[in-house]
């Protein structure tokens, strides 16, 4: 039964795999295919073999691994060499074909009307009447002078003259087709009535990697993503290309980034260690409460405290933004009708920074709350009764039990969640937008952006539109800090070290 | 091992049966079109079958997510033919070279300013189907039938209103986009055209002397407790709504809203100051054409007779009520008061600008708008400093 299960599973797998591979053989994706072909191999050779058989349940891990890990961490750092973004988005085989098809319509020359005919064999016959009343037969891409009466135009009328449905159904091809007028000018359709005179506007020489435009003689050099001409004008469309370390350059070099970085990065860890450290007291001050036994209603008390982490996070955190609202909000009414004055919640810079501060404490300490509950359950309470009879006061129980063997499993969790704050885009970007302004700034930084929203900013509000390039030498650049802090925090604090002597 | 192979090859038989056919097609139109529009545009497609017999295929997306998937998918050879799509999308589509010109039949069926919208280096890139702009909503209970036309008289109706606690004007903030008006009123900009009439991106003429006054202003209806101080979408329109604000200044996507609350309202352009009309952003929606379309006359074929006709225009209106670009419908559509009013806003507005560049205007902008608002700043300075930033980043990325 199992053996027949795993047969048929393989077979599926297979079906998938070929259908895969005969769809990237038609698209030419040789590379790929052969990549999918050694994976296939792969599976097979482990499924079928007794020898491999751990490799069983490692090999889906490490595919979904190099999946949804390896190859974004790859992809990124490809693009982040390149220049793409807006205005060079298509290949370079894809902007010269576009260039080269570019062509200017003769406006002096006038509208050409036609008629269509289908002979026998299926073959296109026109007849074109000249904005001067000139007749030309038109015939497999040749253009020939006729009069009125020729013997061959009255051979067409034996043929089939298509009507303006079957014109309209056979646009493709008549809009394909391009009769040779004289020296670089060739009639082709312009609309369903008529053709017009059109002129090649462009011409590429692949073998010296130049664009010659046929009107004015000027000739594009292809320089970093675009066709230019000596006078620096860029033609459009751009396309990708590899430009090395050139975004990386502009990040360290340009002004408007690295002026506010030190201030940015200050507050940044700022705010991780405060939304880490707020979230982490109260929740774990919760959570003793909720742990003395002594407690009625404790089941009300942990579902209710436990609320706000079931609300999604973007309606909470548009609630607080109503809520702080400096003139209209009921915090500031409160304030008012209790103490005299309201606060500047979103206008004052340090108080903007409380605000987020009080957001994610809401938002975070449910979380906590739950975490510690858990791992106070697995504290062996004769450890208590042991510090009672030893007559240790209830601060020093909680200092000197509760605390150290509590850090054990939430060490890990808490260095996660500074992690996670560190890149918390959603709620600055829900609450402030990184804002208030700095007067008379000099970047586009606000007083309460982090790296991760300042850093957005710079990507996807830059002058020629999203530049996806530079946003992922940015996003490097932060997984590396982000990597880095981890690192130290793992080595400096060695939870790691204490969860495996546990295990 | 020998029952498996057996088994794998029957499979493998099936699956080579099974190939599906080519993803893109030439002779049969691909259209991306969201949600709203999408059951108009099945009924043309299916008129148009019945007329050539060519197929049409519709594919829903929402609307912010055509510009993106196009670029993406556009360059495989996957994409559509027609999408649709917003005006100010076009400096970003063309630059990318995803978007092909139109050959409009008869131009002059469309509102000028519409097809301006839709215009790039002199070409048309799209066919507008909806146009808006942000204009006036007045509670007629509070300033009388015929609603304000100038700020020196909505600065006399709110002397005698600001005793009940009621505000004069209220507008979303800080929002450049509501707060253009302001900036123009008196001869701002934000980009200027070269004398090819392409918008200069280093031409940014907000704090000219035209704009800084008009910022000027702006602070002082503010100051004077005439505009509500700092007031979010959601707060301006409960003040308008609750009877708190005698006039209201947004777009169309509002009428559902003052409607619902019952209102006694009236719509109408945004209100003169020494003798010259506020002028807001044109928006314009339209249709527009893939460069990788394998059917690119077609798709012409199919907007200029199927789409630019009164009774597509007119249904697509039905569907999603926004004032048409297109004039014979207009004068149908006209007979509702709010689509009058909003023709009479959008008559003088100026397109936003499409160019990419616009990317990096609107956050130092909002930020110079909010400083002033914050009283942290002063209109001339805050503004100038925000120009000199937004230059400074075009002039890096370029």
């Amino acid at each position: 039964m199992g053996k027949l299960i795993k047969i048929i599973f393989l077979g599926v797998l297979n079906v998938v795999f070929i259908w895969t591979a005969l769809f990237l053989y038609s698209s030419q994706a040789y590379w790929v295919l052969l990549l999918l072909l050694l994976g296939a191999a792969l599976v097979n050779f482990v499924f079928i073999s007794e020898k491999a058989y751990p490799y069983r349940y490692l090999l889906p891990a490490t595919f979904f691994m190099v999946l949804l890990v390896v190859y974004p961490i790859v992809y990124t750092v490809y693009i982040s060499l390149t220049n793409y973004g807006t205005g060079n988005i298509l290949s370079k085989e894809q902007a010269v074909a576009q260039l080269q098809e570019r062509s200017i319509l003769d406006t002096e020359a006038g509208n050409y009307a036609y008629q269509a005919y289908r002979d026998g064999q299926g073959q296109l016959h026109f007849v074109f009447t000249s904005p001067g009343g000139e007749l030309f037969l038109g015939y497999a891409g040749g253009l020939t002078p006729v009069q009125e009466g020729d013997p061959r135009l009255v051979e067409l009328e034996g043929f089939t003259e298509l009507t303006r449905a079957d014109l309209v159904r056979a646009t493709n091809e008549i809009s394909a087709l391009s009769f040779s007028l004289d020296e670089g000018r060739q009639l082709r359709m312009r609309n369903i009535n008529s053709f017009g005179v059109y002129r090649q506007q462009y011409e590429y020489y692949p073998e010296r990697d130049e664009l010659l435009d046929l009107e004015t003689g000027t000739t594009y050099r292809s320089v970093q993503g675009y066709f230019q001409a000596p006078d620096g004008t860029r033609l459009t469309p751009g396309f990708r290309e590899v430009i090395g370390f050139q975004n990386f350059r502009k990040l360290f070099t340009n002004p408007q980034v690295t002026g506010p970085f030190l201030r940015v990065f200050v507050w940044t860890i700022q705010w991780a260690l405060l939304s880490v450290g707020c979230t982490f007291a109260v929740g774990l001050f919760l959570a003793l409460l909720l742990n003395d036994p002594h407690l009625r209603f404790r089941r009300f008390y942990r579902s209710v405290l436990i609320l706000p982490y079931a609300v999604p996070a973007f309606i909470s955190a548009l609630i607080w933004r109503g809520l702080f609202h400096t003139e209209l909000g009921v915090i500031n009414q409160i304030l008012k009708a209790t103490i005299g004055s309201g606060v500047p919640w979103l206008q004052d810079p340090v108080w903007a920074k409380v605000a987020l501060v009080i957001l994610n404490l809401w938002l975070g300490f449910p979380y906590m709350m739950i975490v510690c509950l858990g791992a106070l359950q697995s504290i062996n309470s004769e450890m208590y009764e042991a510090a009672v009879v030893d007559g240790a006061s209830t601060w020093q129980q909680f200092y000197h039990i509760t605390l150290p063997l509590l850090m054990v499993s939430v060490a890990p969790l808490l260095i996660a969640s500074f992690s996670f704050n560190f890149n918390n885009f959603s709620v600055i970007y829900l609450l402030t937008r990184g804002r208030p302004p700095i007067v008379n700034a000099q970047t586009p930084a606000g007083h309460t952006d982090i790296l991760i929203s300042y850093t957005y900013r710079l990507a996807f509000e830059s002058g020629r539109g999203v530049d996806y390039g530079l946003a992922s030498a940015v996003t490097l650049v932060i997984f590396l800090i982000t990597g880095a802090i981890t690192f130290l925090n793992f080595r400096f604090t060695g939870a790691l070290e204490e969860v495996r002597k546990n295990v | 091992m020998k029952r498996l192979a057996t088994i794998c090859l029957v499979l493998v038989l099936a699956a080579v049966l099974s190939l599906p056919a080519a993803a893109s097609v030439p002779g049969e139109l691909l259209i991306w079109t969201d949600g709203e529009r999408a059951p108009v545009l099945t009924e043309v497609a299916k008129s148009f079958v019945g007329e050539y017999g060519i197929t049409v295929r519709i594919q829903e997306l929402p609307f912010g997510d055509i510009r993106d998937n196009l670029a993406i998918v556009a360059p495989t050879g996957e994409g559509p033919d027609i999408i649709i799509g917003a005006h100010d999308w076009l400096g970003q589509l063309v630059t990318d070279g995803l978007i092909e010109p139109i050959d409009i039949e008869d131009p002059s069926l469309f509102l000028s300013s519409g097809l301006d919208a839709f215009t790039w280096g002199g070409q048309y890139y799209g066919i507008p189907y909806a146009i808006e702009s942000i204009g006036l909503f007045y509670n007629k209970d509070l300033v009388g039938e015929d609603g304000v036309k100038s700020f020196e008289e909505l600065i006399e109706i709110s002397e005698g209103l600001q005793a009940q606690g009621i505000y004069g004007l209220v507008l979303p903030q800080p929002d450049p986009y509501h707060t253009f008006p302001f900036f123009s009123i008196l001869g701002g900009y934000v980009f200027g055209m070269d004398d090819q009439g392409v918008l200069d991106p280093l031409d940014v003429g907000l704090a000219n002397e035209g704009g800084v006054a008009g910022f000027e202003f702006f602070q002082e209806l503010m100051d004077a407790g005439i505009i509500a101080r700092a007031t979010p979408y959601d707060t301006m329109m409960s003040l308008f709504k609750e009877g708190q604000a005698a006039t209201m200044m947004t777009g169309p996507w509002a009428f559902g809203d003052v409607r619902a609350a019952g209102v006694n309202y009236g719509f109408t352009q945004i209100p003169s100051y020494k003798g010259q009309y506020g002028k807001p952003f044109l928006g314009a929606q339209g249709f527009m054409v893939s460069s990788f379309s394998e059917n690119k006359m077609l798709a012409n074929i199919f907007l200029n007779e199927f789409v630019a006709t009164t009774e597509t225009m007119l249904a697509i209106y039905e569907g999603d009520p926004r004032p048409t670009a297109f004039l014979p419908a207009a004068e149908i559509i006209n007979e509702d008061p709010d689509m009058r009013g909003v023709m009479e806003a959008a008559s003088t507005a100026v397109p936003m600008p499409a160019i990419p560049a616009m990317n990096s205007v609107w956050t130092a902008w909002s930020d110079a708008i909010e400083l002033v608002i914050n009283q942290q700043s002063t209109p001339k300075a805050a503004i100038e400093n925000a120009v000199e930033l937004i230059v400074q980043t075009i002039k890096d990325s370029m």
